[in-house]
C-alpha cells in the first residue's frame, strides 16, 4: 500500500504541533524532554514518508540518524537533570531563575 | 479510494498516535505521561511498517520504547518527582482488563495462519538499509557514532558530580 504523501505530512505536522505545544505549555522538565521526543518522532514519520514517496532509502537512513540524536539528547538532558537535582530538588523549570535579572 | 486492511490500519494508527500524544502532553502525573508516550511510539512503529520501513519500526520499538523511554521512567522514579500515592494495587478496572486479555487470546486462537517460508519473502529492508548506511552514508554514520560517544562521556561527567574531580 502506498500512503498518500499529504496524509503522512499532515500526520507529521499534527504530531509536531502537539509536541511543540507540550514543550511550551509544560513546566516539568521531564515532560518538556518528552515533548521534544514527540517532535522528533513526528520528523521520523515524515522522513519515512519521503523515503516511500521517492522510492529510495535515504529518508529511512536519516531517520536512523535522528533516532541516534534523540538518544544522545535524552542521555545529556537527564544527566543535566541529575546534576541539577543534586543542588536543588524538583523538576520545575520555573524554579531555574538564577540567570534572570 | 478502495477499502483495504492496510488503509484502515494506517488511519487507526494515525488517530491513536495523535490521541496518545495529546494525552501524553496533558497528563499531570509524569509516569502516566510516559506510558502514553509508550503507546504513541508503538503506534508510530506500526506506521513505519505500513510505510515499508521494517528496520525503522524495529529500531523504534527497541531503541525508543525499549531504551530511551525506560531511561526517562528510571529518572522519574529515581528523582521521586511526585509524591508516592498509596492506592489499592488493582483498581475497579481489573474485570475489564481480564476481558480484554481473554478477547486477545480468542483472536489469537482464531487467526492461526500458515507460516510462510523465508525464501518466499522479498529481499529485506534491513539489507538495503545496511548497504545505504555503509555505502553513501558512511561518513554521517561515523559522525553519529562520535556524537553518541560524546553524549556517553558527557552524561557520565555531568551525573557523577564534582566529588571525584576536585
Amino acid at each position: 500500500m502506498i500512503v498518500p504523501m499529504n496524509v503522512v505530512l499532515g500526520l507529521s505536522a499534527l504530531l509536531f504541533a502537539i509536541g511543540a505545544f507540550g514543550f511550551l505549555a509544560r513546566r516539568n522538565i521531564i515532560l518538556m524532554f518528552i515533548s521534544v521526543e514527540i517532535m522528533l518522532t513526528a520528523i521520523n514519520i515524515s522522513l519515512a514518508g519521503f523515503s516511500q514517496h521517492h522510492g529510495n532509502l535515504h529518508g529511512q537512513v536519516l531517520a536512523l540518524l535522528v533516532i541516534a540524536i534523540a538518544a544522545a539528547e535524552a542521555g545529556i538532558g537527564l544527566g543535566l537533570l541529575i546534576a541539577k537535582n543534586r543542588n536543588k530538588s524538583g523538576a520545575d523549570v520555573s524554579d531555574l531563575i538564577k540567570l534572570k535579572w | 479510494m478502495s477499502f483495504d486492511l492496510a488503509t484502515t490500519a494506517f488511519y487507526y494508527m494515525s488517530g491513536a498516535s495523535v490521541t496518545s500524544a495529546i494525552l501524553a502532553v496533558t497528563r499531570k502525573n509524569p509516569v502516566h505521561s510516559m506510558l502514553w508516550v509508550l503507546a504513541l511510539f508503538m503506534h508510530v512503529a506500526g506506521i513505519f511498517l505500513i510505510l515499508n520501513a521494517e528496520f525503522l519500526a524495529a529500531v523504534q520499538v527497541i531503541v525508543y520504547a525499549g531504551a530511551i523511554l525506560i531511561f526517562y521512567l528510571f529518572i522519574v522514579m529515581l528523582l521521586d518527582l511526585t509524591g508516592e500515592e498509596t492506592r489499592p494495587r488493582f483498581g475497579k478496572h481489573w474485570p475489564l482488563a481480564m476481558g480484554a486479555g481473554i478477547f486477545f487470546i480468542i483472536i489469537g486462537l482464531l487467526t492461526q495462519v500458515e507460516p510462510r517460508r523465508a525464501e518466499d519473502l522479498p529481499p529485506g529492508n534491513l539489507a538495503q538499509v545496511g548497504e545505504q548506511l555503509f555505502g553513501p552514508f558512511a561518513l554521517p554514520f561515523e559522525i553519529i557514532s562520535l556524537v553518541l560517544l560524546a553524549a556517553i562521556i558527557g552524561a557520565v561527567v555531568l551525573a557523577r558530580g564534582r566529588r571525584a574531580g576536585s
